[in-house]
């Protein structure tokens, strides 16, 4: 896998940009850990809204914009999980949701899409961060707090059972 | 290009993009930046690696600071306390010494017979004022090489005294054979030229240790001169009345006992007028001359001020030590409880992304 050269980022970039450059980024990365393009928007929007707040305190030295933008989101979106949880466990028996059956992009196989959807969550975002937003090992370790190696031993895990299940899926 | 490589340009393809909506929210939010926030909001806790170190250069510049200027400090604190003392004999009011000075510090003191420590510069006496009547005393311990040098030290120190006008007032002198001698000898000066005396008989050796104390006498001049004027007025009133012819022999014997106990008491005032006025017009210088041999030690005022410098340091390193000791144990089950926390958290978080 070619990772591209890191752009530093500078504290004299104005939220407004950084929002602007990085904002695919966050989008990408909650439509993967959430399956549902509609609510990753909301989750995206959340995590601008938090980010605005902390900005003052964003230190470029610790880690890129892109790396603390998606810590946000990870925590945004956990929050959003939690609360799920909670919500499932109150209203137990009752239909589930079906926001799940949107796609995760225009483009992707259906066999992809299927196999990606059967992926946990944290099988998904190790994908999102390493693949799709092409972080290096030790950028996606911050995000989710985790060490380099045990992110790369559950990112050839979630490739090797994407590979599987997309091969079932075409073989059946 | 292997499957799994397959997948990922795939998957890098089809790269989910933010709807024009989104950006839109996204960007009336990020019109919001606000205004800067306070520097406790800013605060990082991983600056406290750099607070650290500044904190303990400052403790340890504080500690020297305040170990060097403590014993001024202390000795102005002494100085005060003694200012304000006075002492009340034979009817005569003493004031108290305005200013006393120990060269050598307390623990050379010829009297407490300690040893002196590295010899000390001559010339540090303190400067009688010729304006007031003063009390001066000085002691001066000066060391010589030997026996012989110990007797000239002491003819020239005789001779000294005589050609400043002043004279001994005791001297005694021990110089055993083949032990250590020494002379103990007590000079008159006049006031005046008592610092010509010090730095002449500061050359007769090896200064070892010098002492001064000033006691200004002035007010009890003053108080005294009022005395004798009001006595003065008392005599020539009752001397006025007594020549009044129309007064009756009662009255007569009466005004003649104030009379004579007014002169009385005039006669004690000029008595202690003038002793006082001559006490200021000399001083009293005590001599020691000695043969024994003193080890170097670090020079009095330098230790003084180390010392001041390691107590600071031994009270910052025990409050230091006790906040750690009471501390310790608590931040310590902090950390644990921090610790355990995070692992929960991390694990909730694994069960809750595998679950979704």
């Amino acid at each position: 896998m070619t990772i591209p050269a890191r752009r530093q980022p500078t504290r004299s970039a104005s939220f407004a940009a950084t929002a602007e450059e990085h904002l695919d980024d966050v989008y990408a990365y909650l439509v993967y850990l959430t399956r549902d393009r509609s609510l990753a928007e909301d989750l995206a929007a959340e995590t601008f809204e938090k980010a605005l707040k902390l900005w003052r305190r964003f230190d470029p030295g610790r880690a890129s914009a892109r790396t603390w933008l998606c810590q946000i989101a990870r925590t945004t979106a956990l929050d959003w999980f939690r609360a799920e949880a909670r919500r499932r466990r109150r209203e137990e028996g009752a239909a589930t949701s079906d926001r799940f059956n949107q796609a995760f992009a225009e483009g992707l196989s259906p066999d992809l899409e299927a196999a990606l959807a059967s992926l946990s969550a944290g099988e998904r975002e190790v994908i999102a961060l390493r693949v799709l937003l092409e972080l290096d090992g030790e950028e996606a370790a911050r995000v989710l707090g985790l060490s380099p190696t045990a992110v790369s031993t559950r990112l050839s895990r979630a490739l090797k059972k994407l590979e599987e299940r997309v091969g079932a899926h075409v073989t059946v | 290009m292997s499957p799994s490589e397959a997948l990922q340009r795939d998957i890098r393809a089809a790269r989910p993009i933010a709807t024009r909506e989104l950006r839109e929210r996204v960007r009336a939010l990020a019109a919001q930046e606000p205004a800067r926030q306070p520097f406790l909001a800013r605060f990082a806790w991983r600056r406290l690696v750099l607070v650290a170190p500044a904190t303990v250069v400052v403790a340890l510049v504080a500690a020297g600071v305040i170990g060097l200027t403590r014993d001024d400090v202390s000795r102005n604190g002494d100085r005060s306390a003694s200012a304000g003392a006075s002492t009340v004999e034979n009817g005569l009011q003493r004031q108290p010494s305005t200013l006393d000075q120990d060269a050598a510090e307390s623990s050379a003191a010829p009297s407490q017979g300690a040893p002196f420590a590295t010899p000390v510069q001559p010339n540090a006496a303190i400067a009688p004022d010729p304006g007031r009547v003063q009390r001066y005393a000085a002691e001066l311990q000066v060391r010589v090489e030997n026996l012989e040098a110990l007797s000239r030290a002491t003819q020239r120190a005789q001779r000294i005294a005589a050609s400043l006008g002043g004279n001994v007032s005791s001297l005694s002198y021990n110089a055993p054979r083949g032990g250590i001698g020494s002379a103990n000898i007590v000079l008159r000066i006049p006031i005046g030229r008592v610092q010509t005396a010090m730095t002449q008989l500061s050359q007769l050796g090896t200064i070892l240790g010098q002492r001064f104390g000033v006691e200004d006498l002035q007010p009890a001049v003053d108080d005294l001169s009022t005395q004798v004027e009001q006595a003065q007025r008392r005599i020539a009133r009752s001397t006025r009345q007594l020549r009044n012819t129309s007064l009756l022999a009662e009255e007569r014997a009466v005004l003649r006992s104030r009379l004579a106990t007014e002169r009385a008491r005039l006669g004690e005032l000029r008595a202690g007028l003038s002793a006082t006025r001559a006490e200021g017009r000399f001083a009293t210088v005590s001599l020691t001359l000695t043969t024994e041999e003193v080890d170097a030690v670090v020079p009095a005022g330098q230790e003084s001020k180390l010392d001041g410098i390691k107590d600071v340091l031994v009270w910052e390193g025990v409050v230091a030590l006790y906040a750690l000791v009471v501390a310790g144990p608590i931040l310590l089950l902090g950390v644990l409880l921090w610790l355990a926390l995070r692992l929960r958290r991390r694990q909730q978080e694994t069960r809750l992304l595998e679950q979704s």
